[in-house]
């Protein structure tokens, strides 16, 4: 991952969404983007060059569009059409964007497009955001890694987001091994960012 | 076997390239006929996967296929898909009509909203003009104050006769949300107005969540932050939300006030079903439907 002078940057063409320059770099605001919060507390996940990575709930491409600076390829799934105009817009510029207009709780209707992956990436507005990854799973390869930002608010508003995310944690034991958890505070309140790895039958 | 975008792959690993699917499949030796991307999106509609037995696919079972050369082809290729199917998806969505009146609705929210606040602040700025004007003991509307205002002229006579010109916009642009909503709700227009029956598709998200939801959400759509601080500190529950605005609920005697929004509701529910699933109106529902909301207004 690229930094200067302490901010997290990607390299690509800029102008995606207003962001700012710096050195020639994309700088990669963690109040925006909870995949660069992640980072700026430490505890974010490497992705490099020979990465295909699996987004799930692309929204409006903003993150999409720093992670695809990085990575080989990007499978972003996203459902609404008002965020997908703006989702194609930014694949149209990036040639290594692969958008997917489905819903990631039927991962069966974009099965036929997506390779094997190596990182899921999940942030989904959804209540059962745990039986989203464990049906996507599949298309991680051996010991890949998923990625989740839980939106507790999105799950139930009437329990305290720690209980929301050891529930989330404990369905999610069913095909993951959780490896880390951790609040986006201060960038994003009541979220949590949960990494796990795949575990594969028969492995 | 597998069915993935660029082809067909048997367990013997043969591949059969799509255009050929269906006719009997030569070796694979044989070079088939381009494929384009309408065609390819045709097919992969078409397809039904079975997570049970499915296996991602790898982009070089694709070159195997003959459809592409190397590794930037494939990607290419399935680009141009999926821009093709995501185009067509957004389009579609967009056919439907309460998309384009649940668009109208909010426009004509944010113009009264809008409107409010120019002419809050207009006549703020008047009276410091005019340190002898006061509201107070004058029974004017708005409008009368925005006529004085503009008669003044200057700067605030500007901003007055711009909010007149937004006033016919809004005169304008209700006539048509009102049209449009007989038009795309008729069973929801019948009972509660056009205007206020496409605030309810504007707040539940379109016409297809509205149709799914059930009587009570309906009731209480638009109530969101009495309902939350009831849920959480037991305050007493809302009555009602934006069906408040029908005159039915807010002309009715208090005591019965809860009732006649439980009452509408449900036959809105219903309603917005028939308008979702049948799209004309239903005369039979509609006289039993207002009877039963006529009976539920009734102080016993």
């Amino acid at each position: 991952m690229i930094r200067i002078r302490g901010v997290l940057v990607s390299a690509g063409e800029g102008g995606v969404y207003g962001e700012r320059m710096l050195d020639g770099y994309r700088v990669w605001d963690p109040y925006r983007s909870k995949f660069a919060a992640l980072h700026m507390l430490g505890k974010g996940v490497d992705i490099d060059g020979d990465m295909k990575v699996l987004y799930l709930g692309a929204a409006h491409g903003t993150t999409v569009s720093h992670v695809a600076d990085y990575v080989e390829t990007v499978y972003a799934v996203e459902i609404a059409p008002r965020p997908m105009q703006d989702l194609l817009e930014v694949a149209r510029r990036r040639g290594n964007v692969v958008p997917l207009m489905a819903d990631a709780t039927a991962p069966e209707t974009y099965a036929p497009l997506v390779e094997p992956v190596d990182l899921i990436y999940q942030d989904v507005a959804h209540p059962d955001q745990a039986s989203i990854a464990l049906k996507n799973a599949c298309f991680l390869k051996d010991g890949g890694l998923l990625l989740m930002m839980l939106k507790t608010r999105s799950v139930d508003v009437r329990k305290t987001p720690g209980a929301v995310l050891e529930e989330t944690l404990a369905a999610l034991t069913a095909g993951y091994e959780v490896l880390d958890t951790c609040w986006l505070d201060p960038y994003h309140r009541d979220h949590a960012a949960v990494v796990a790895r795949v575990r594969k039958e028969g492995a | 076997m597998q069915r993935y975008w660029f082809g067909d792959i048997y367990e013997d690993g043969r591949c059969v390239p799509p255009v050929l699917s269906g006719e009997s499949h030569p070796s694979g030796v044989e070079q088939p006929a381009e494929p384009d991307a309408a065609a390819l999106a045709e097919r992969l509609a078409t397809l039904r996967t079975d997570m049970t037995h499915y296996s991602p696919p790898d982009w070089s079972l694709a070159v195997k296929c003959g459809l592409v050369r190397d590794r930037e082809e494939y990607i290419s290729r399935l680009r141009e898909v999926c821009f093709l199917v995501a185009g067509k998806k957004i389009a579609e969505h967009y056919q439907s009509r309460d998309v384009g009146l649940l668009q109208m609705v909010r426009m004509l929210d944010e113009i009264d909203h809008v409107m409010n606040l120019l002419t809050e602040r207009a006549g703020d700025w008047y009276q410091v003009t005019h340190p002898g004007f006061s509201r107070k003991y004058r029974p004017q509307s708005a409008g009368k104050m925005l006529t004085l205002i503009k008669r003044d002229g200057g700067l605030p006579g500007r901003v007055a006769a711009e909010v007149a010109r937004l006033s016919d916009l809004r005169k304008a642009l209700m006539r048509e949300v009102s049209l449009e909503a007989d038009a795309v709700l008729p069973n929801c227009s019948a009972l509660v107005g056009g205007v206020v029956a496409a605030r309810l598709i504007s707040r539940a998200g379109g016409l297809a969540d509205l149709a799914r939801m059930p009587a009570s959400t309906v009731q209480v759509l638009g109530a969101g932050s009495s309902l939350f601080s009831h849920l959480r500190s037991g305050t007493p529950p809302p009555k009602h939300g934006i069906i408040f605005q029908h005159r039915r609920v807010h002309n009715a005697p208090k005591a019965v006030r809860g009732r006649v929004a439980r009452v509408l509701a449900a036959k809105l529910s219903i309603a917005a079903r028939l308008d979702y699933y049948r799209g004309v109106s239903d005369p039979g529902f509609l006289r039993d439907a207002q009877a039963r909301i006529d009976e539920a207004g009734v102080v016993v």
